[in-house]
């Protein structure tokens, strides 16, 4: 689903599941969020994505009311997050980074503790509970395992577990994949894509943006406290002027011609030949790339072979953090 | 048998048996491994100590009642060492512990009420501490058994005892709620115990009779002759006769009505204290109310206990110093112990203003937060008690009270029978008050416009650094002592003394300081009344102006 800013998403008649609008977060002189406005619809695996300092922390700190915005309004499910704290905190669900767990409880222990805390009723029906929840992130063997002695990645998972307990309308989870190899990454991915089908919204963020294209329907991206572009991954890519790619024909003869022709095509840059390799960049969208080729065939030039290569999205990332790209 | 009412059932088993937070510390806190070690500890120490007083009992052929009163006081401080070293540390400890492992936050999204995550965290922390305490129990008992101790003595003892926990424990869980530094809390935490327990009570002594009821002294005092030996016993009962009981204004209270009133008082306030924060991260420790509530409370206890004391001279220092000495002669206070219990009272109230108006005075961004707030709810002022509103009419209001405070027990000592022909005119409170205003609002400016840090160095290079080089230029020669006095006027905390040693007539200031001590008065107060107004005016003109220009719409990003 799209995501759009400025205005109130309602789906079907209901409010978005989360309704940011304005936000401001300041630090003393440090603005570390700034006029963040983002709707999220129901029901979608949203991605905040962002170098270290961005406000991800701090948005996500906002949306859990940990945080009280210097201004702006958020809106959970149609209940406004600054004014019933109570009401907002029934429906969210929060994993923040670096998931700490408490040294002292087993992990059977520290899942029945929320569940009471939470009023999952009785002994029994929350064993049974923390059973479910551990099953659903592959640990109920570490049942009985101190927390402390978990590795990283069962210790997100742990935590993912206990977010999971009250069965949230809103899951926010802050870097729930740093640290994880890449198979606890799946584990991570396949867990969240399951919740999103029981209906829940689940807001994610990371500063490995690979990580969040993986998982996400969207996703938006944030420099410095500022939203720089929102919408899919493609969406995201144009929006932030990424639409550069490096092409590479393999010729086989008339190679001064492809060049000649290349040359004067207004989406064509920077043409070089290596050995039988004509190697150009372009900036135009996949349309007009088929057409070029067309064009390109249509010009009598033989090719044995074509390559495309696009700036990969942790280069678009560095870019922003470097704040070549704004 | 009348079975209590259900909800009462209902709502003592939320407060704690259901509380999830205190189950898990019992979970936690509790493992066979850990606390079998701590009561195999506590058992040995408390059946050697039963033991060896049982031993030397029978070798120097006392009787079983003394020989059993002899283990009470030592077994106490054991007990003592448990719930108010052990358990505090535990408390402050384990909630620092709570934030530096991030746990806290998930705590703060749990659906339970403020007061039940408090109470969860408060005997949850040191539950292995009270099982310890309570593995004593048997051994006192006892020796209360074969001492044979009434119920009418150890029953108060022990409601003190724990209340006195509590109340350490709520300073340990505050502590470590409040202050970010995991060692820093534990620090502060400590030093809080110790000085409620060592150095503020010594303020008894010197007419701030209020504070010893903070401790478990008095109850314990009170219960001496009965857990004593009995030849001892009778001793201490004989001095007691001289030592005052409670007194606040006409009417007499017990040591332990008059304890449990005092720290209850101090209970419920940290409470309210863990409760805001507890509900907004960002709240204020105490809304303006409470603290001007609170402050009153303290003035009245103040008063209360001092007032009634002074007849009988029991409230002067040299009183309880003549009666240890045992001297024969007849006493009388001397007058400058008035002037300087007036200029003591003068402080700990100016003091207490500041440690209030910490509290209260919003920073520039509260207030800004305030105001859009205001806005986004159509107001056009924001709501008076609200945090983000000023603090400078409730410091206001706490400095002429506390000024009021300050003249009656100024006027009460001055114009006792004790000192004859002395009367303390109405204008004095008028200097009181300017005394007290001048701190509070030049205090209260300074917080508001420029925080704590700014206000930490003014506190060291404007009130303690002149008093520190006015000491140590003094102590040269008898020449210097008048360019002391002035370098001293400098500090705000010198003040009240200054102020006593002028206006009251009792005064009899030394001779080398006799002109130096009204006109450097005269002259820090009219410069500090000035420097307070000044403030005032600016932070007022800036608060008009944030205000205009939230509501106005006219900042940067509003909607």
């Amino acid at each position: 689903m799209m995501t759009t800013f400025g205005e109130r998403l309602e789906v079907g008649g209901h409010p978005p599941a989360i309704d940011i609008r304005y936000l401001r977060v300041d630090y003393g002189n440090f603005v570390a969020v700034d006029d963040l406005t983002l709707s999220v619809p129901r029901g979608e695996i949203f991605g905040l994505v962002g170098p270290n300092g961005a406000g991800k922390t701090s948005t996500f700190r906002v949306l859990t009311t940990l945080l009280e915005p210097t201004y702006g309004e958020v809106f959970m499910d149609g209940v406004d997050v600054l004014e019933d704290i109570e009401g907002a905190r029934r429906m969210i669900g929060y994993m923040p980074d670096l998931a700490p767990v408490p040294s002292d409880l087993k992990v059977g222990e520290f899942l029945d503790f929320y569940a009471a805390a939470y009023g999952l009723g009785g002994r029994a029906s929350r064993g049974d509970r923390v059973a479910e929840c551990l099953e659903e992130v592959a640990l109920t063997e570490q049942r009985d395992s101190w927390c402390k002695k978990l590795s990283r990645g069962q210790t997100q998972r742990l935590v993912l577990a206990k977010t999971l307990l009250h069965r949230p309308r809103v899951l926010i989870l802050d870097e729930p994949a740093s640290g994880l190899d890449p198979l606890a990454r799946r584990d991570l991915r396949n867990a969240l894509r399951k919740l999103a089908q029981t209906g829940a919204t689940i807001f994610v963020s990371s500063h490995i943006l690979s990580e969040l294209a993986e998982m996400c329907t969207s996703l938006c991206v944030m420099n410095r406290g500022r939203l720089l572009a929102s919408g899919t991954v493609d969406e995201v890519r144009e929006q932030l002027g990424n639409t550069d790619r490096v092409l590479t024909a393999t010729v086989v003869g008339a190679l001064e011609e492809a060049v000649a022709w290349l040359e004067v095509q207004p989406s064509v840059q920077e043409v070089r030949v290596e050995g039988a390799q004509v190697i150009f960049g372009f900036k135009g969208s996949d349309e007009s790339q088929a057409d070029l080729l067309t064009g390109l065939i249509g010009q009598g030039v033989r090719m044995r072979a074509f390559e495309e290569r696009r700036t990969s999205f942790e280069d678009i990332l560095v870019g922003v953090a470097e704040g070549n790209r704004r | 048998m009348i079975k209590p009412p259900s909800t009462i059932v209902s709502f003592l088993g939320a407060l704690l048996w259901r509380n999830p937070i205190f189950a898990r510390y019992c979970r936690s806190r509790l493992r066979a491994r850990g606390l079998g070690v701590a009561l195999l500890i506590t058992v040995l120490v408390a059946g050697f100590m039963v033991a060896l007083v049982g031993s030397i009992g029978v070798r120097s052929g006392t009787n079983v009642v003394d020989g059993a009163r002899a283990g009470i006081i030592p077994l106490i401080v054991v007990q003592g060492l448990i719930l108010f070293v052990l358990g505090t540390a535990q408390v402050a400890g384990g909630m620092t512990a709570e934030r530096d492992e991030g746990v806290i936050d998930y705590q703060r999204l749990i659906p339970m009420t403020p007061l039940a995550k408090v109470l969860g965290y408060l005997f949850g922390l040191p539950v292995r501490e009270y099982a310890m305490f309570l593995a004593t129990m048997p051994f006192m008992g006892w020796m209360l058994w074969r001492g044979e101790v009434p119920w009418s003595v150890w029953v108060p003892l022990y409601t003190i005892i724990f209340t006195t926990a509590l109340l350490y424990h709520f300073t340990g869980l505050l502590t470590g709620t409040v202050v970010q530094n995991r060692r820093w809390a534990f620090l502060v935490s400590i030093g809080l115990v110790f000085s409620l327990y060592t150095v503020i009570p010594q303020m008894a002594k010197f007419g701030l009779v209020f504070f010893k009821y903070l401790t478990i002294t008095p109850v314990f005092e009170e219960s001496l002759p009965s857990i004593l030996p009995k030849g001892m016993g009778s001793m201490v009962s004989a001095v007691q006769h001289l030592v005052p009981t409670v007194k606040f204004f006409n009417l007499d209270f017990s040591e332990t009505v008059f304890t449990l009133f005092t720290q209850g008082g101090l209970i419920l306030t940290f409470t309210v204290m863990l409760c805001r924060k507890w509900r907004r991260t960002e709240a204020h420790l105490l809304g303006k109310l409470w603290a001007l509530g609170w402050f009153i409370w303290v003035q009245l206890l103040l008063l209360g206990n001092a007032l009634p004391l002074i007849d009988s001279g029991d409230l002067f220092p040299s009183r309880a110093f003549h009666l240890m000495a045992f001297e024969g002669k007849a006493w009388a206070p001397k007058a400058m112990e008035a002037v300087l219990m007036s200029g003591l009272y003068g402080l700990v109230t100016l003091l207490l203003i500041f440690l209030l108006t910490g509290i209260i005075t919003p920073a520039p961004d509260d207030q800004l937060r305030g105001w859009r707030r205001a806005r986004k709810q159509g107001l056009v002022a924001l709501p008076r008690l609200a945090d983000a509103t000023t603090a400078f009419w409730v410091v206001i209001l706490m400095a002429i009270t506390g000024a009021t405070g300050w003249m009656v027990f100024a006027r009460a000592l001055v114009e006792s029978s004790w000192f004859p022909g002395h009367l303390v005119p109405l204008s004095t409170w008028g200097f009181f008050v300017a005394v007290v205003l001048a701190g509070g609002v030049g205090f209260h400016g300074l917080l508001e416009a420029k925080g704590f840090r700014v206000v930490g160095l003014a506190a060291i290079f404007v009130g303690v650094v002149p008093v520190m080089a006015g000491a140590v230029l003094g102590a040269i020669s008898d020449r210097m002592i008048p360019g002391a006095t002035w370098l001293m006027g400098i500090s705000p905390l010198s003040m009240p003394l200054y102020a006593t040693g002028t206006l009251l007539t009792v005064a009899e200031i030394p001779a080398e300081a006799a002109r130096a001590v009204p006109r450097a008065f005269f002259f820090w107060l009219v410069v500090s009344v000035l420097v307070a107004i000044w403030l005032a005016v600016r932070l007022r003109v800036a608060r008009r102006a944030m205000a205009e220009r939230v509501l106005g719409g006219l900042e940067e990003g509003s909607r």
